[in-house]
């Protein structure tokens, strides 16, 4: 089930609303979530990071399971959390933290794995590229950095580069509000919106600006287009602006150079924007509380969800397990199923331990359903009929075991046959003789 | 049956329990009739599989009489199995249980549930201690195995599944326990894998009994090598069986310290002792219970050291079969998380890998030489599974690996840099590929350098040592200037280098070119995949180092490659048939699948080598029916792609309503010409010809156009366009001092037409100046042309085409014009001036309406056509220039969509 998930800094929970039927779902409460803030851990839980008045100086993490509407976990790191962001099978979660750190939690135990300085300004979004093995962060003064994982985590090779990271980009003058990658490994491009009214298009491999867009409003939010032909970047003037990647244009437009359409309704800013699976689908969020899902096609407004009176700050557009459905499938062996019952993973740590503790760590299975056994499962008695056949036309020795057992009965049946015959034998004799000797008694008789 | 009653054909239904019955009658034995030949069975088997006699349904609903007729024939054939599966003859008994498998596997769902619990019946008596021979237990437990793995089929049946399969437990326990032979225990233990696939629960209560009695079949040594593969297996299945975290982990635990402990015993002396505790400590947390042993007994210490004291080499190969239980252990699935204790399995790893059989200074005067060459003869075999091992802990932690990645491939390049034997080789090539592929581009950055000295230096000899080298003597040189001096380090690994050469085995030492060593093809197709691997991944980043270099190593390694093929033919004993054939296809598919990816790997300009390749995936495309012609054909679909970049936008824009749209077009139109060619479908615009135009001549004409098209100032460029048309005005007037016939014709065409199609260079016919006017005149006009040209018999000789995007804003200039209608009008014409100008084009061709046709239709030509048309464009903005009436030219612009 493709669902639309929509949280906002006021607290009116985290909305979700079934994609293609438009049924709402459950409502998840308590949450005030910081732009960038919520992330669907591998398709398993709900987890967004909460805002904080300015004086408490620790942060919070909710996680919510896809059941229930409560709050089950809460984790509360070292500093507040703005950007939130997990890979693709859930196993780590990455957040941006005030102070320009990014932490690096591990899901399943809820270790801190790793925290770094990353910008000298507070984190505003984060992403992973699309093979998940480079990150990128942006930060309040408009600095955009490449880490390579790997690098992050290799101690000794960080020590021996120039850079702790791949690239740092610093065309952008003021806050990043928003990034997103296309499609490619290394050679993708990105895409950054910044309050300086520009969007800048970069190459990954190139490390290098291939784009700069100026914009007549600040860009709060960018969605790129799969085919990468166009992207959507959502303004605070309440339009939406489509502006070309890839062709030369010339500056006599309207809007500006490269930018060629809007999708507009006259509404309130927009803050975020997210693509559905079949790149069609633009879901756009607004400070006027509502989400607005467009077909890209057209240009129409194909449904508006309402989530709350106050601004909406992320949309997502995920697909969400059907545990339900599985469970009656499977209820005529409750235990199993009880198992696979989402359980919530302990919350997030709050400081990296020293190496010599977590002598005991290991990394956690993904649970697999066997049932990929049943379909490649041989079946034998083919291949040992054959085998044996052979084996009997060689009269090797296991059959030539089978062959003397044969021959035993046999014998001990023809023995049994030649017996009965013996027995008739002298049974005939016998009678032979006593004809033979009652004859000669009645002759001499 | 009606002997005349005869069948539609051998699909027909009524055949299949006509067939069964003549099958019973003729060729099954009974109790009278005496077994028959063993080849009779196999009759029997080949008929049933074939015609699946026993399947009971069909696809198109039948007449249920004929069902019902099969129904019964099905009936007298299991009654008959059973029968023959209680006789006392044990060669019938044999035959009956090995179909009652057979039928467990075919026959209907429907009749499975109805009967396994008698068929399980029948067979488990025969697995029982009365029964005699060995031949009739085997048959008897593959057919029990079929029959549970068919039960697992059916979820709804778990429970009476388990129960059943408890009953066996004992029994297989008795079987394998006993000391028969190896056929038993296979199939015994075939069936108990079948049974802890489908239902492990019904092991729980055995589950310290069978894990002792694997254990001591995998420790004792008289298992052949396939059958102890096989007890591995049940071991790593054994904690399914209580299906819960703690008795994986311990199972793995227990697996890990048994290892260990084995290898202290072949290691001494051979490394530090503290290698041994390390891994312990991860194991085993200070301050714990140490796990008990595996199998229930002691293994570790001094029980295990007398026992095997005799056969050292014995060891390794248990530890090897204990890794390769491991290794299922991570890859199989498990029903519930667990945690993969991933630290000292890298710690074990790291152990075993650092061992090379040296030995320390100190300990030389302990050591035999016998002692070490047992151990050295036995290392690679060890080493081969635990480069298993890491394959199994990199698939089984996926992306978790991250934060031990640099860990893994530190180690990893450290023993590549050493590691010299082919199979050795050959699996760190494929971690590395799965590496790769796995963790993306951070992993390239990584990996890119040693992946790329290693395989240069493995493809060595056939990028340039084979064949040729034997001949050329400069050959060395080339391979040295591919070559980095720091990579030849290898290159001095002595002893292990002269292993290699015996290890390679096919006879090449004989020929190897100046002491250099032959890398068997096996290596050469794993360097190949590697190198693959770090194309499609990492091609584009931080690749400047190394890109150019591997380019040319794989165009050269393919184009050797292709060669290799008849020169191999032709010389009948060369080098390669030594090797199997089928290996030397597959060195060639691994080095056009290299190539591809070295094309299609992102890079900043055009694939050097495009046009060898792509003339490499033509010729392999010829040889039909292999695979490798599949992949050329996969490889010249991919690089169109390459060669026609497409951006392609969500909206067909012909289909969106113009007015919306119509402002944006407009600007994108001239250099996105992609939407042209949408448009009118004459041709795929390849985006990069635009490229090679001079974009500073296009700026100019594009604004002087759109100045002429908004009657505004005159155009910057008119001097410069004045004196190249009065260059053309002088050559024309030289042309028509040659006084031939057509002259007048032409001229009153009021065009320089032809003149323009003789002459060189950029600007030509002009022949179109009408192509605004009205269709007619166009026909007409190229009719002239055509005729021209046959009588002159003119060349179109100007193939030297400057390409001129700005010729096209003569199209672009009328859709400004704000009528949606006039765009498709025009797009039409243009479409004719196409075809009537394909005709000039195609000259050679006799029919110049076929010839029109065929340059419409490929794409190549149709390219090239507008290219034509562009260029006439060009020519026609020229004249009009040329009349330097600069008022006349914005009239026919304007009045070309109107007039019509």
């Amino acid at each position: 089930m493709e669902v639309v998930i929509a949280s906002s800094p006021v607290d009116a929970g985290i909305g979700c609303w079934d994609l293609h039927s438009g049924a709402e779902q459950l409502r998840y409460r308590s949450c005030t979530s910081t732009p960038h803030g919520l992330a669907c851990v591998g398709q398993r839980f709900l987890a967004s990071s909460q805002l904080r008045d300015s004086s408490s100086s620790s942060g919070s993490i909710l996680y919510w399971s896809w059941s229930k509407p409560q709050v089950e976990v809460k984790s509360f790191p070292a500093e507040p959390i703005h950007p939130l962001v997990s890979n693709s099978d859930g196993m780590y979660i990455i957040g941006g933290g005030s102070s320009g750190a990014i932490y690096f939690w591990e899901v399943a135990s809820g270790r801190l794995l790793k925290r770094w300085h990353a910008h000298y300004r507070a984190v505003t979004c984060l992403f992973l590229s699309d093979d998940e093995s480079l990150l990128v962060s942006g930060a309040e003064d408009g600095c955009i950095r490449v880490w390579s994982l790997f690098m992050v985590f290799d101690d000794i090779g960080m020590e021996m580069a120039k850079n702790p990271y791949e690239y740092s980009f610093s065309e952008h003058t003021l806050r990043v509000t928003d990034m997103v990658s296309g499609y490619g490994g290394c050679n993708a491009i990105i895409v950054s919106a910044s309050e300086d009214r520009t969007c800048k298009v970069w190459s990954l491999s190139r490390g290098k600006l291939l784009r700069s867009i100026d914009f007549p409003s600040i860009i709060e939010a960018v969605a790129l287009d799969p085919g990468e032909h166009v992207f959507y970047a959502g303004a605070r003037d309440g339009k939406i602006y489509i502006a070309s990647i890839n062709a030369e244009t010339t500056s006599s437009n309207s809007y500006g150079k490269h930018i060629i359409g809007t999708l507009s309704d006259n509404s309130k800013g927009v803050t975020c924007l997210a693509f559905s699976k079949d790149g069609i689908l633009l879901v756009s969020g607004s400070e006027d509380g509502t989400i607005r899902v467009w077909d890209a096609k057209t240009h129409n407004i194909v449904r508006i969800y309402r989530l709350a009176k106050g601004p909406v700050n992320n949309v997502l557009v995920v697909r969400r397990p059907l545990y339900s459905n599985r469970q009656t499938s499977e209820n005529s062996h409750s235990s199993f199923s009880r198992r696979h019952a989402p359980l919530l993973p302990p919350p997030l740590g709050k400081y990296v331990n020293s190496t010599d503790e977590n002598v005991d760590s290991g990394a956690v299975s993904v649970p697999q359903t066997p049932s990929s056994d049943i379909m490649d499962a041989p079946y034998l008695s083919y291949h040992v009929l054959t085998k044996q056949i052979s084996e009997l036309q060689q009269q090797s020795s296991a059959a030539t075991g089978m062959e003397v057992d044969r021959l035993n009965l046999d014998c001990k049946r023809s023995v049994e046959i030649v017996q009965k015959w013996k027995e008739m034998f002298a049974y005939l004799h016998k009678f032979c003789v006593d004809e033979l000797l009652g004859n000669d008694q009645t002759q001499t008789q | 049956m009606a002997a005349f009653k005869h069948f539609q054909n051998m699909y027909d239904i009524s055949l299949k329990p006509r067939l069964l019955r003549s099958l019973i009658r003729d060729h099954l034995p009974d109790e009278k009739h005496p077994f028959p030949r063993p080849s009779e069975l196999s009759i029997v088997v080949s008929a049933i599989k074939t015609h699946g006699l026993l399947f009971e349904s069909c696809r198109e609903p039948v007449d249920p009489k004929q069902v019902d007729n099969w129904k019964t024939a099905i009936d007298a054939w299991v009654e008959r199995l059973l029968l023959l599966a209680s006789s006392k003859m044990p060669d019938k008994c044999w035959a009956g249980i090995c179909l009652l498998g057979l039928t467990c596997q075919d026959c209907s769902s429907d009749r499975f549930l109805a009967s396994y619990s008698v068929w399980f019946q029948k067979l488990v008596a025969q697995i029982q201690p009365p029964s005699a021979s060995h031949f009739v237990k085997v048959a008897s437990c593959a057919s029990l195995a079929d029959l549970f793995t068919r039960l697992g089929g059916f979820s709804n049946l778990k429970k009476d599944g388990t129960s059943h399969a408890g009953k066996l437990i004992q029994p297989i326990l008795e079987l394998l326990s006993d000391d028969s032979s190896e056929a038993v225990w296979e199939g015994a233990v075939d069936l108990l894998r079948s049974i802890l696939i489908y239902f492990p629960a019904s092991v729980h209560r055995h589950y310290d009994t069978v894990e002792a009695i694997i254990v001591s079949r995998i420790m004792s040594e008289k298992c052949s090598a396939t059958i102890s593969k096989k007890f591995v297996y049940c071991l790593a299945l054994l904690p399914k069986s209580k299906g819960d975290e703690v008795s994986w982990s311990l199972m793995m635990q227990k697996i890990l310290i048994s290892i260990n402990a084995h290898l202290d015993d072949a290691f001494q002396g051979l490394e530090e002792e503290t290698k041994s505790n390390e891994v312990i400590r991860h194991l085993v947390p200070p301050g714990k219970e140490p796990p008990p042993p595996l199998g229930g007994q002691p293994m570790s210490g001094e029980a295990s050291n007398q026992a095997t004291k005799a056969s050292e080499q014995f060891i390794l190969h248990r530890v090897s079969l204990l890794v390769c239980s491991c290794c299922t252990m991570l890859t199989n699935p498990y029903t519930i998380q667990v945690t993969i204790p991933v630290r000292p399995l890298l710690a074990l790893v790291r152990r075993v890998l650092m061992v090379d059989g040296s030995l320390s200074q100190a300990l030389l005067p302990f050591f035999t030489v016998i002692q070490q060459e047992s151990i050295c003869s036995d290392l690679p075999l060890l080493h081969l599974c635990t480069l298993d091992l890491l394959t199994a802990i990199i698939k089984g932690v996926r992306s978790q690996l991250l934060p031990h990645a640099a860990d893994v491939v530190r180690l990893l390049t450290e023993y590549f840099r050493r590691c010299a034997l082919p199979a050795l080789r050959i699996k760190v090539y494929s971690i590395m590929r799965v590496l790769l592929i796995s963790m993306g581009v951070g992993m390239a950055l990584y990996l890119a350098q040693e992946v790329t000295n290693n395989a240069i230096i493995d493809l060595d000899f056939i990028a340039y040592g084979w064949g040729r080298a034997s001949y050329n003597p400069n050959s060395k040189a080339t391979t040295e200037a591919l070559h980095q001096p720091s990579h030849r380090k290898r290159k001095h690994s002595t002893i292990t280098a002269s292993f290699q050469v015996q290890q390679s085995g096919v006879g090449r030492e004989v020929e190897t070119v100046k002491n250099k060593q032959v890398t068997p093809i096996a290596v050469q197709i794993a360097a190949l995949q590697a190198l693959e691997a770090l194309l499609t991944v990492g091609g584009a980043l931080r690749s400047e180092s190394w890109r150019s270099n591997l380019d040319l190593l794989l165009i050269t390694v393919a184009t050797n490659a292709y060669d290799g093929e008849w020169a191999n033919e032709e010389k009948g004993i060369s080098v390669l048939s030594f090797e199997p054939n089928c290996t030397w296809a597959e060195f060639q598919l691994a080095a056009l699948r290299a190539l591809l990816a070295s094309f299609l790997s992102p890079s900043r300009v055009r694939p050097r080598y495009l046009s060898d390749g792509l003339e490499l995936f033509r010729r392999g495309k010829q040889e039909i029916g292999t695979k490798l012609a599949e992949f050329c054909a996969h490889a010249l679909l991919a690089l169109e792609v390459l060669i026609h970049p497409r951006s392609l936008p969500l909206v067909d824009i012909s289909s969106r309503s113009q007015g919306e749209f119509v402002s944006s077009f407009d600007h994108r139109l001239p250099e996105n010409l992609f939407s042209v060619s949408q448009k009118n479908n004459n041709c795929t615009f390849p985006g990069d010809i635009l490229v090679m135009d001079d974009p500073e001549l296009d700026d100019d004409l594009y604004s002087s156009w759109l100045g002429n098209g908004e009657e505004t100032d005159v155009p910057m460029s008119v001097p410069d366009k004045q004196l190249r048309s009065a260059q053309e005005l002088c050559g024309k007037d030289v042309w028509q001092a040659t006084g031939d016939c057509l002259a007048e014709k032409i001229l009153s065409d009021s065009t320089g037409a032809l003149f323009l199609m003789e002459g060189d260079g950029g600007a030509t016919g002009a022949a179109h100046m009408e192509i605004g006017g009205n269709g007619n005149v166009i026909m007409t006009e190229s009719e002239q042309v055509q005729e021209i040209v046959r009588n002159n018999d003119v060349e179109a000789q100007d193939k030297d085409i400057v390409i001129s995007t700005g010729s096209f804003t003569l199209i672009e200039g009328k859709p400004k014009k704000g009528k949606a209608e006039s765009n498709r009008i025009y797009a039409s014409k243009v479409a004719t001036t196409i075809s009537s100008f394909s005709v000039v084009n195609g000259m050679d061709s006799s029919d110049p309406v076929a010839a029109a046709a065929t340059a419409k239709s490929t794409p190549a030509q149709g390219g090239l056509i507008t290219t034509l048309i562009s260029e006439k464009g060009r020519g026609l903005s020229l004249e009009y220039n040329t009349d330097a009436s600069m008022d006349s030219f914005p009239d026919i612009v304007d009045g070309d969509p109107d007039s019509d």
